[in-house]
């Protein structure tokens, strides 16, 4: 393995780490509002984190561009729709879990 | 086609053009016949652009200032919601709030409504006449500083002045 396969599996394994606790969130947390601060913001960085480690190993600039490309896609249709999601709780009158 | 009266708009239709020419790219890998399909729809794309983002409206260098911001704000948001996830107590008190947005309507306070929602601790709700409802997952924290500079920022990019807020966040 080189330095470039190195880097390229610890960037896909913290990925991997922050989708496991994106999803843990999903079925640990209380309430829709709080799953939905564990799902947008975890799997955006573990989404970010698995795009690097696979650009990395791209073999043209291209390639890279696309993947820098899905992530922003990603992260647009997943802020908006966790908006969405929390809007239409908060109009169906779902209240917040407090402590 | 693409005029504003009494405006240059060279400069907005070349970098329009050179982010559409990107994406193009990108998506072909730059083989050279689609570029037959390619260069009307760079054409579509900078004339529809016009019409939905209208020219002076959006500060390039303002915008680049913002990316390495959001990139490290929105890691420590993803390290910050980690924690509480996998620790035994998941500490966090949640509250919702109201914040009155002072950037104008449309696309700055869209920006800034998905933007907080990847930043630590903020998940944008409902945006309805300039109110903002926040569900803010520790209410301990301060999330009020945070929201003020994305909202400063966002008006720099948006060259915008912030509205003078009568009071009640």
């Amino acid at each position: 393995m080189t330095l470039i396969d190195y880097l390229s599996a610890a960037l896909l394994i913290a990925g991997a780490f922050f989708f496991l606790a994106g999803t843990v969130g999903l079925l640990r947390f209380p309430d829709v509002y709080t799953r939905l601060h564990a799902l947008t913001k975890a799997d955006n960085v573990g989404l970010g984190l698995m795009v690097m480690g696979l650009a990395v190993q791209a073999k043209s600039w291209s390639a890279v561009g696309k993947l820098v490309l899905i992530w922003i896609l990603v992260l647009l249709a997943g802020a908006s729709i966790a908006h969405l999601v929390s809007r239409g709780a908060l109009q169906r009158g779902i209240d917040l879990w407090r402590r | 086609m693409i005029s504003v009266k009494g405006k240059n708009n060279w400069p907005l239709i070349i970098s329009r053009g050179g982010l559409f020419f990107v994406l193009w790219w990108i998506l072909t890998d730059g083989v050279a016949s689609s570029w037959w399909i390619g260069g009307p729809a760079i054409l579509l794309a900078v004339a529809t652009s016009t019409i939905l983002l209208p020219p002076g409206s959006f500060v390039w260098y303002e915008f680049l200032k913002f990316v390495p911001f959001f990139l490290l704000r929105s890691l420590l948001g993803g390290i910050d919601v980690a924690w509480r996830v996998f620790h035994p107590a998941m500490p966090m008190s949640p509250v919702l709030i109201e914040y009155t947005h002072r950037l104008p309507t449309g696309m700055p306070q869209v920006f800034m409504a998905n933007s907080i929602s990847l930043l630590p601790g903020t998940l944008s709700t409902e945006l309805d006449q300039d109110v903002l409802k926040i569900h803010v997952l520790d209410s301990q924290g301060n999330f009020l500083a945070e929201l003020e500079e994305v909202e400063q920022r966002v008006a720099r990019m948006f060259d915008a002045s912030l509205k003078v807020s009568e009071g009640g966040r």
